[in-house]
């Protein structure tokens, strides 16, 4: 897209000026917070006690205190098992499914099958835990269905607590992996499969070969904004299990607010704020590498 | 149609598929039964079944003003100002980054996207610290502002996306006959881009309108607080006693988020246009 | 390494600019801003301080009473007054505090001392000496004013445990007397009826930690936090002997089914629901349950008074003083950062007084600390809290007020959970939070044994 390069430096300010209300907003709101993030994970910072009064460097203290806590581990591998279960196999695969099989069908079909996927995505993240509280409660409707085939009832909050935020955050953020599929399959040529099929490839193979080749770049993009929402995922596991039952949904985000917040220890909460930015810019690098978007095809 | 019945595989496949889309559409529907009946069954509680009754009496007890409707205002207001100007600096900002060679275009576009993969509770603190001593604590106007520069850096990338897929010859024409940059992205671009623009602007507004942690340490006054923060005290204070009529309020903070989207995608031809902007 | 000294300078220049409050407050003197909680069933505070705003303000013309309600719980309140707190320009002249932070705000530097103030009030006198240890802070100054207090003991249905064959009323002298009461009540009824709720676990949180544990500890001789020596207690004989008591309560099937007590919400269920539909005999629970039954509640259930009752918790073989407490208590404290502090004392004496204080205990089912309320026709006649649990602010016990407390207190939780979903035997929940706690404060700062 190299399409303009010609101009003094009077001519290339002129050409950046556009960018300047994202920039300005962007450093204006999140330049102080982060910098402040990043030397508060050094400090004993709180939010009162003595230390609020006489904040000190204490090197790297936290870190060090984040590698001995089992808390911490524990929320790690939660936050990896959450993200791997709930955004990477759970709404990737779900998405690529739903736009695979929607894919030739008729117009209702569709458009039913995306209102009804959409739908649980535009619920606000608040009322789409309160839905999933009422589904899965002991006395909850997904129990009443249970029941009518003679299960037990059980407090699937309790009994399968992970299984249970997996699962909300599976329905509620699958119509934005099923839109960007849809969008990308709409650009893959259909002769293409049709030569494939020709040469015998059987429906899977040319799913395999021809078209998720083609998709990889798509894939890739989803991927990492998908990873990118999903360990900051907060307020649907705070509303669902508010991190428990003992501690067994306590992803980073909510060892976080707990630490910083609740105990008002913000030197140790920014600690594991920027060891899930560590996390998340892990996997991140694995799409990235893996798939490279950025390639040119 | 004809070579799915001349073909008794395909058939077979076809209704297997449709069996397989029915199956996921209920699973998609049947969590959302309980928000529906309990709305308007008199005696609701976290069973989903088939209302006792028919009532309107949870609608009645929550569309009060101080309930309903001042906090959807403000949600409307605080997220709705938010995707305009998320929409507005994203497609300023993804101009320059699609138009021209900028060598720290991918660099820019990476830090500012993981930047804000920190997640907002843990900057909060700093943000309020900030908000006080700039005296914009309880701020309406500067909760929206904070609230689009935190969905710009998805904003950037997804228009920038967006905007390399609108060929870049047009505008090489509009500059030959002598049109200003500025004039070429009025006239030329921004009509071309106005699907992306609207699909940035909804996924802003999903984004921003559940949100509650933001508005709650940003803002003080009761008169000023959006639905979200509302929805969620409610249903901290009453959720396990007053189930219809959270449901009840729950329908209702719902409903215009889903209004504006099938507004969106009704505009857009009934399809939510995201072709092209996936591509890194 | 030598971009040190730039990311240095740089994070001090963010850190100054956004954490150090720099400017000079823009606060004007006759503004006094109150900060209070107004949640859930409690409104007590907003009453009294709409009260307050309207007279006051009639009273000095020149003066504003801007009120700060914040409708959050107990801990999001105590956040958002930190974060207040923390912001010179923004930190409240009168903060309605939890006696029980007193000392981290403290020390944080948050609140300024009243002394002096306290010694020129007339009223000072009624005020019962009991209530001075609480706002007292380690420095030995005086920080706050109690508005009340409350305490906790046994809540039960006359009704079930008469009709279980126990003799009503009801006066346990040792926990086994309690355990025995529980055990008829499950003959009679079965599954039917709940015989009794002990709070426990990490959803429940503080619940868990004050109406359950520490009723338990208090009454056994031994405790959280040795108040003389300045250490944490872990590995005591009662430590072990209340998280039996946790055991057989749970593992006899005499409490609530783990699922159920595990619920964030099972305070409001019992108290709502459980409780009035008789589903619940016996419950170790707050003085101000009434507040879930009274008229203006969200389930009114004006019978209450013909079933519950109330019996103080007795100590673990009913040795001295033969019953046991745990108390809160809420008070006024005078922001450091007011710019008006005379006016600010001034306002705070006003919510104080005795006509106000009156309002407050009423409302918010909050035994008073003042003699001439207590003793007041007017409260009397509309005293919601049982004369038994009144009486026990005598024995009660109050948490240690320590910054590593909440800490402390989740590892508490946390050892109860374990062992009512039968995860470990009392004794490994004891080590475990042995280790736990001298992780927390230190293992200097601990005494084990």
């Amino acid at each position: 897209m190299a399409a303009v390069t010609a101009g003094g430096p009077r001519a290339a300010a002129l050409r950046l000026l556009p960018l300047a209300p994202a920039v300005l907003l962007l450093l204006a709101f999140f330049a102080g917070p982060i910098v402040w993030t990043v030397w508060a994970s050094f400090t004993n910072a709180a939010l009162t006690g003595a230390a609020a009064a006489d904040t000190r460097f204490v090197g790297f203290a936290n870190f060090a205190r984040l590698l001995a806590d089992p808390a911490f581990l524990d929320a790690t591998v939660l936050t990896a098992v959450f993200l791997l279960a709930s955004g990477v196999v759970g709404q990737t695969a779900l998405g690529l499914v739903l736009a695979l099989l929607a894919r030739h069908r008729s117009a209702p079909v569709r458009g039913a099958v995306t209102v009804v996927v959409v739908g649980a995505w535009v619920v606000p993240e608040v009322v789409a835990g309160f839905v999933w509280v009422a589904f899965l409660e002991r006395e909850g409707t997904l129990n009443a269905l249970l029941g009518a085939v003679g299960a037990a009832p059980q407090n699937w909050l309790y009994t399968a607590p992970m299984l249970a935020v997996v699962l909300a955050n599976v329905w509620k953020g699958t119509a934005f992996s099923m839109m960007t599929y849809a969008a990308g399959l709409a650009e893959v040529p259909t002769d293409l499969e049709e030569a494939a099929r020709v040469d015998g490839a059987g429906r899977l193979q040319v799913l395999w070969h021809v078209v998720l080749p083609l998709l990889r770049r798509t894939l890739a993009t989803t991927l990492l904004l998908v990873t990118l929402q999903t360990v900051q995922v907060f307020t649907l596991i705070y509303v669902m299990t508010a991190g428990g039952p003992g501690g067994r949904t306590t992803t980073l985000p909510l060892l976080m607010y707990q630490e910083a917040l609740r105990f008002g220890d913000l030197g140790y909460g920014t600690a594991v704020a920027l060891a899930l930015l560590v996390v998340a810019g892990l996997f991140s690098a694995v799409y990235i590498r893996a798939l490279r978007p950025e390639e040119v095809r | 149609m004809t070579r799915s019945v001349s073909s008794p595989s395909r058939a077979a496949a076809s209704a297997a598929a449709h069996l397989a889309l029915a199956v996921l559409a209920a699973a998609f529907l049947v969590p959302l039964l309980w928000l529906v009946f309990a709305a308007v069954d008199p005696r609701a509680s976290l069973r989903a079944r088939p209302p006792s009754g028919l009532t309107l009496d949870h609608f009645r007890a929550v569309l009060t003003p101080e309930t309903v409707f001042v906090p959807v205002g403000n949600s409307l207001l605080l997220c709705g100002g938010a995707a305009l100007v998320t929409v507005a600096a994203s497609v300023l900002a993804a101009y320059p980054l699609s138009r021209y060679t900028l060598r720290f275009r991918r660099p820019f576009l990476y830090t500012v996207l993981f930047a804000t993969g920190l997640p907002l509770t843990a900057i909060m603190v700093p943000v309020y610290s900030m908000f006080v001593q700039a005296g914009l604590l309880d701020s309406r106007f500067a909760t929206m502002l904070f609230l689009a520069a935190s969905s710009l850096p998805f904003g950037i990338w997804l228009t920038k996306n967006f905007l390399d897929g609108v060929p870049v010859e047009l505008e090489e024409a509009a500059w030959v006959d002598g049109a200003s940059a500025w004039q070429s992205l009025r006239f030329l671009v921004v009509p071309l881009l106005a699907p992306g623009m609207a699909v940035v602007g909804v996924f802003t507004l999903v984004a921003t309108w559940g949100n509650f942690f933001v508005p709650f340490i940003l803002l003080k006054s009761p008169d000023r607080l959006p639905a979200a923060v509302r929805v969620y005290t409610f249903f901290d204070q009453y959720g396990t006693v007053r189930y219809g009529e959270l449901a009840a309020f729950s329908l209702v903070y719902t409903l215009p988020v889903v209004v504006l989207y099938l507004a969106v995608s009704r505009a857009l031809g009934g399809r939510f246009a995201l072709g092209g902007a996936m591509k890194g | 390494m030598r971009r040190t000294p730039i990311s240095l300078s740089a994070a001090a220049l963010a850190a100054a600019l956004t954490a150090a409050g720099c400017g000079a407050s823009e606060d004007d003197p006759d503004t006094i801003t109150v900060v209070y909680q107004d949640y859930g069933t409690f409104h007590a505070a907003d009453t009294l301080f709409r009260k307050v705003k309207e007279e006051f303000e009639a009273a000095h013309p020149e003066a504003t009473v801007e009120l700060r309600p914040i409708e959050a719980p107990a801990e999001d309140y105590q956040t958002q007054v930190n974060l207040m707190n923390g912001s010179p320009a923004e930190a409240p002249d009168v903060i309605y505090e939890d006696t029980f932070t007193i000392n981290q705000d403290v020390e944080a530097g948050y609140l300024a001392p009243i002394d002096d103030y306290w010694a020129a009030w007339p009223d000072a006198e009624q005020y019962h000496a009991r209530a001075d240890a609480a706002v007292t802070a380690l420095d030995g100054h005086r920080y706050g004013v109690m508005l009340g207090t409350d305490t906790r003991g046994l809540w039960y249905n006359a009704d079930l445990l008469e009709r279980a064959g126990v003799a009503v009323p009801w006066e346990p002298a040792t926990w086994d007397e309690v355990l025995e009461a529980a055990r008829a009540v499950k003959e009679e009824f079965g599954a039917e009826v709940t015989p009794l709720n002990v709070y426990a676990g990490t959803p429940a949180g503080e619940m868990a930690s004050m109406q359950g544990f520490q009723m338990l500890l208090s009454g056994t001789g031994d405790t959280l936090y040795d108040e003389d020596a300045r250490e944490w207690r872990t590995g005591t004989p009662g430590f072990l002997a209340s998280l039996e008591f946790v055991r057989a309560v749970y593992a006899e099937g005499l409490a609530l089914d783990p699922r159920d007590a595990l619920n964030p919400a099972v305070g409001t269920l019992n108290n709502e629901e459980r409780i009035p539909a008789g589903e619940l005999a016996i419950s170790l629970e707050g003085s101000w349950a009434t507040q879930s039954w009274i008229e203006s509640a969200n389930q009114p259930w004006p019978e209450w008074a013909d079933t519950m009752r109330f019996a103080p918790m007795p100590t673990r073989e009913g040795q001295d003083p033969g019953a046991t407490s745990m108390s809160g208590g809420w008070s006024l404290a005078l922001g450091s950062a007011s710019t008006n502090p005379d006016l600010a004392w001034e306002v705070m004496a006003h919510a104080l007084n005795r006509e106000n204080a009156t309002l407050f205990a009423v409302e918010g089912a909050q035994i008073p600390l003042r003699d001439d309320v207590a003793s007041s026709e007017e409260f009397q006649a509309a005293d919601p809290t049982p004369d038994a649990a009144a009486d026990l602010v005598d024995v009660t016990h109050f948490r240690p007020a320590y910054g590593d407390y909440p800490r402390v207190s989740l590892a508490i939780q946390q050892a109860m959970e374990a062992v009512m979903l039968g995860d470990a035997t009392p004794e490994e929940a004891a080590a475990a939070y042995a280790d736990e706690v001298a992780g927390v404060v230190g293992p200097d700062n601990v005494r084990e044994g």
